[in-house]
C-alpha cells in the first residue's frame, strides 16, 4: 500500500485501524533496525521500536506531509533513540562518551551479538565508538542509503553539517579499524 | 603488507548484529495494535463520568457517598414499636404467660384488667361479682392501694 493510500485510509475512522496495520507492516523492519543499531540491546529496540509507533499513532492524524511519511517515521523513530541513550547517560552519570563505550561492552560480552568476518567485526566496534549523533549520521547515509536532504529531515541538521560529519565518520572508522589491524 | 582499511572497499551488510527471535515481525503489528487500542475494561454506560471535570467528579462522587450513607439509616430504622409489636401478641397468650411465670404482677395491674378487659377477667378468674367485692373488702386499705 503506498503511503498516500495509507494516509487517506488513515484519516476514515472506517478504515483506521487497518491502514495503520499496514503502516506498521510496511515500516516494522526498517524502524527496528535503526533503533537497534542505535541501542545495539533487542529488548531496548523493542520497546523503543513499539513507543515509535504508538507516537505514530498519536500524531499522524496532523502529520502535515512536509515531509514524506518515510523520513517523518524516521525522525520519532530517532528521537527515540537519542531520548533513550541521553536518559542512561544521565541515569548512569556517564560521560558523553561512555554510552557508546557501554555498548560496546554489552557486545564484548556477548559474541552472539555480532556476526561476520574478523573485518566486519572491527567495523561494527569502530561504529559503537562513535558519538550518538555521528552514529546516527553514519547510519542513516552507510545502511539506509539516504540523500542529505532526507537526512537533514530525519535530524533537523543542515547539509552541510551532515555531509561534514559523515566525513569525519568515516575517517575515524578507518583509522580505528586500521589500528587494530595494525596492534593483531 | 596489509592494504589500509577503505570502507568503500568494505561489502556492506545492512545487518550485522544477532537477529530478533523468530517470528518477532509477524507478532508486532498486533502488539502496536493492542497498545494504540482503547482498553476494553472501560464500561461505554460510564464512559461520560470520565470526560466530567475533576470537581464536579467530586461532588458527584460525595453526594452518592452521604445519600448512600442517609438511605442506609432510614432503612434500619424499625417501623414498630415495642407496644404495636405486644398488641400482635393474642390476649390468651398473654394471660397464660402472667400465670405460668413468675411475672411480677402488681395488684394494681389486677386492678386495672377488669376494667380494661371485663372479659378476659371474667373468662379466667371464674368469680361472681360478690366474691369479687368480698375479695377486695380483704384488702387491707392502705392509702397506697387507693
Amino acid at each position: 500500500m503506498e503511503d498516500q493510500e495509507i494516509l487517506t485510509k488513515f484519516a476514515d475512522p472506517a478504515s483506521r485501524n487497518l491502514a495503520f496495520n499496514q503502516l506498521v507492516r510496511k515500516y516494522q523492519q526498517r524502524v527496528y533496525w535503526h533503533v537497534r543499531k542505535m541501542v545495539v540491546d533487542h529488548q531496548d529496540a523493542d520497546d523503543l521500536t513499539q513507543d515509535t509507533f504508538v507516537k505514530v499513532w498519536k500524531h499522524l492524524e496532523n502529520f502535515r506531509q512536509d515531509a514524506s511519511l518515510y523520513t517523518w517515521i524516521y525522525r520519532i523513530a530517532t528521537n527515540e533513540c537519542l531520548n533513550f541513550l541521553s536518559a542512561k547517560r544521565r541515569k548512569f552519570f556517564l560521560p558523553l562518551n561512555d554510552v557508546g563505550a557501554e555498548l560496546l561492552a554489552k557486545v564484548e560480552a556477548d559474541p552472539g551479538v555480532l556476526s561476520g568476518d574478523e573485518v566486519e567485526q572491527k567495523l561494527q566496534k569502530a561504529i559503537l565508538r562513535l558519538p550518538d549523533k555521528q552514529r546516527l549520521v553514519f547510519n542513516l547515509k552507510y545502511y539506509e542509503d539516504m540523500t542529505y536532504e532526507q537526512m537533514a529531515d530525519v535530524t533537523g541538521t543542515s547539509v552541510g553539517a551532515l555531509k561534514a560529519s559523515y566525513h569525519h565518520a568515516v575517517k575515524k572508522i578507518e583509522q580505528y579499524v586500521n589500528n587494530q589491524s595494525a596492534n593483531d | 603488507m596489509n592494504t589500509p582499511f577503505r570502507l568503500d572497499d568494505h561489502p556492506r551488510r545492512l545487518h550485522s548484529l544477532a537477529p530478533p527471535p523468530a517470528g518477532y515481525f509477524e507478532q508486532l503489528p498486533r502488539r502496536v495494535m493492542d497498545r494504540v487500542q482503547p482498553t476494553p475494561t472501560e464500561a461505554p454506560a460510564l464512559s461520560w463520568l470520565a470526560r466530567l471535570p475533576l470537581p464536579l467528579r467530586t461532588a458527584l462522587a460525595s453526594t452518592l457517598l452521604l445519600g448512600g450513607f442517609a438511605a442506609s439509616l432510614i432503612l434500619s430504622v424499625t417501623p414498630t414499636s415495642a407496644s404495636a409489636t405486644l398488641a400482635a401478641v393474642p390476649q390468651e397468650q398473654l394471660v397464660q404467660y402472667l400465670l405460668a411465670n413468675d411475672a411480677r404482677v402488681t395488684l394494681a395491674d389486677l386492678a386495672d384488667l377488669p376494667a380494661s378487659a371485663p372479659t378476659t377477667a371474667a373468662a379466667y378468674l371464674h368469680a361472681s361479682p360478690e366474691e369479687l367485692q368480698r375479695a377486695l373488702d380483704a384488702q387491707p386499705t392502705d392509702d397506697s392501694y387507693l
